[in-house]
């Protein structure tokens, strides 16, 4: 019986150390450039990257970064979104995010964004709407910026501003959120500088 | 127009025949009007307080419509049909393109934007209220409350309940288990159809808009692109719509005797619609859920909505589908929006956008123009501007 006990106190602690090894962590993006894909975005003040297991919504090759936690604020860079695909995770087909297609112009990609993320925060509890459709070069890369706000019913209000263009059928995007105005204002300027100064890596 | 009411006081003792009574069910109110938690019922006191302290967030929440016509609109509705209930009633409309409203037990009536957008008169609109007021005249979330707390033996599940019916606390979708365990029965949702009816009748309405609204709803699931638009929240939290509607149907048509045309308030109905139209539009097109939004403007076109607004949504319903042959016909859409009297200045983008789209660069400038002069204050004039720079 003693025997047994033990057995079964070192099989838990062995769990428990296994699944901590696993558990990836909160990690700091390093200064300089961060390259995500193939997009490589100046990183300008100190961000957080965002476990990926915290994010049920992002595409397993985006990364989430924050400043104040993620209810706060969010950075969020999606590199190259194939033709028919979301541009937030999909777990299940009745969610009915709207996927990328190729071609669409900038009011649709205003359109394509505005839409997922009245899925990100939960249909019927957020209304988004798009300002400001602007167009923006990204390097060599023609593409553009809007500007959006979210109301949720019961949490904060949002804002965000968001830089994408379409190159070679793929869609690249980057998004910044925070709720508003505290901390929207507080890291707009280094948000804004790290989506209009991004590129895409050479070759 | 009042001529059901002295049909309805004869029809609810025939009523008293069907299967719902047959059982043995007395579908009269349990509450009287100004009616308050019992002294000694502890726990309906509780429920009161909690629900006392949600509405007053509610109160407050960014989505609710504020809009006054429209909320006067509503609430008249409310009172016509709560008679002598109507100063214990207050009415919040929530901004959801979902289909639902819902009753809380402290008088607390929440009704989504959606429903607007999902029936065709209002004496279906009446009909949902008349439901839901009857779900409270029965004190049926008491019931449901205290059967919860014995299923679950814990305190907060009425809340999240709450939110999750309203639509105004947590993202509808979630804890579908414990939305279904607050679910009312079978047998008190064919109270609520029945007292709601009798409801419906004394207050004027046509009591055959009772099945009608259920028909729109199975017409509209029937419409959802398959396995991948949820039924709304108001099926899943209610019981089969179809059974529902083949039943109310045969006990209103046996009662009531055969439909007429009658539909007095119809004109009222599509013009207050018709006031937030864009507005309730925006949120379902932003659901991304087309199959459901082409059925809703086919119901919106045989109201007589204006049909350069039906025919603009038309075309960013196609637009965002996007299967083959959907650019000419959002095209086409279009161009029937711009040919009434007041058209979407939208329309002259998209009109513009799609031009471009084929290479006809000269056709996109002309509609960026119109756009813009239609709309001096766009929030896209940058883009647009930059667009018609590089356009001979």
């Amino acid at each position: 019986m003693i025997r047994f006990r033990n057995a079964t106190v070192v099989l838990i602690i062995a769990i428990v150390a296994s699944g901590c090894a696993a558990v990836e962590q909160y990690s700091l993006v390093p200064h300089g450039s961060r390259q995500v894909g193939n997009v490589v975005v100046p990183v300008t003040g100190a961000w957080n990257r965002v476990p990926g297991r915290m994010l049920a919504y992002a595409r397993d090759d985006a990364e989430v970064w924050t400043r104040e936690g993620v209810l706060l604020d969010r950075f969020i860079v999606i590199p190259g979104v194939p033709e028919g695909q979301p541009i937030f995770a999909q777990k299940a087909e009745s969610a009915a995010l709207p996927k990328f297609q190729g071609g669409m112009l900038p009011h649709e990609l205003a359109e394509l964004t505005e839409s997922s993320i009245v899925k990100l925060f939960g249909e019927g509890n957020t209304t988004v709407s798009t300002d400001n459709l602007r167009p923006h070069r990204f390097g060599e890369h023609r593409g553009v910026m809007f500007d959006f706000d979210a109301i949720t019913s019961a949490g904060p209000r949002y804002r965000g501003i968001v830089g994408t263009a379409q190159v070679d059928g793929k869609l690249y995007l980057l998004m910044y959120l925070a709720v508003y105005p505290y901390y929207f204002d507080k890291t707009l300027a280094d948000a804004t500088a790290q989506i209009e100064a991004a590129r895409l890596a050479a070759g | 127009m009042r001529g059901y009411p002295r049909i309805a006081r004869m029809a609810i003792p025939v009523l008293a025949c069907s299967s719902v009574f047959a059982a043995g069910i007395d579908i009269e109110p349990e509450i009287r009007p100004g009616y308050t938690p019992q002294p000694k019922s502890r726990d309906e006191q509780g429920l009161w307080m909690e629900m006392n302290d949600y509405e007053a967030s509610l109160k407050k929440s960014p989505l609710l419509i504020r809009d006054k016509q429209l909320n006067d609109y509503a609430t008249e509705i409310v009172c016509r049909v709560a008679g002598d209930y109507c100063g214990d009633i207050r009415v919040y409309l929530a901004r959801n393109p979902g289909f639902n409203a819902s009753m809380a037990p402290n008088g607390m009536m929440v009704i989504w934007s959606g429903l607007f957008t999902r029936v065709r008169s209002e004496d279906e609109l009446a009909t949902i209220i008349g439901h839901e007021i009857a779900h409270y005249l029965r004190l049926h979330s008491l019931k449901s409350w205290r059967k919860a707390r014995r299923d679950f033996a814990t305190g907060s599940v009425f809340t999240l309940g709450v939110g999750l019916v309203t639509g105004v606390l947590l993202p509808v979708g979630e804890s579908l288990a414990l939305l279904s365990s607050l679910a009312f029965s079978r047998e008190q949702e064919q109270e609520a159809d029945l007292l709601g009816l009798r409801l419906l009748a004394e207050a004027g309405y046509d009591p055959h808009a009772a099945y009608r609204v259920w028909e729109t709803v199975i017409a509209e699931e029937s419409n959802a692109a398959a396995k991948r638009e949820k039924p709304g929240i108001f099926s899943r939290t209610h019981p089969d719509a179809e059974s529902r509607a083949i039943t109310l149907r045969e006990t209103v048509s046996e009662r009531f005797g055969p439909e007429s045309d009658r539909n007095a308030e119809q004109e009222r109905y599509v013009a207050a619609l018709q006031s937030h139209y864009s507005q309730l539009m925006e949120d379902q097109i932003d659901t991304n859920r087309y199959g459901r939004t082409e059925f809703l403007l086919e119901l919106h076109s045989a109201m007589g909505i204006d049909p350069g607004l039906v025919a603009f949504y038309r075309g960013e319903m196609f637009r965002q589908r996007g299967a083959s042959g959907d650019t000419e016909l959002a095209r086409s859409a279009y161009l029937i929006a711009i040919s009434t009297a007041n058209p979407h200045p939208e329309a002259f983008r998209n009109l513009g956008y799609i031009a471009l789209k084929s290479g006809d660069r000269s056709t996109a400038a002309e509609y960026f123009r119109q756009y813009l002069a239609a709309s001096p204050e766009a929030g896209d004039r940058e883009m647009i501007e930059f667009y018609l720079e590089e356009m001979p």
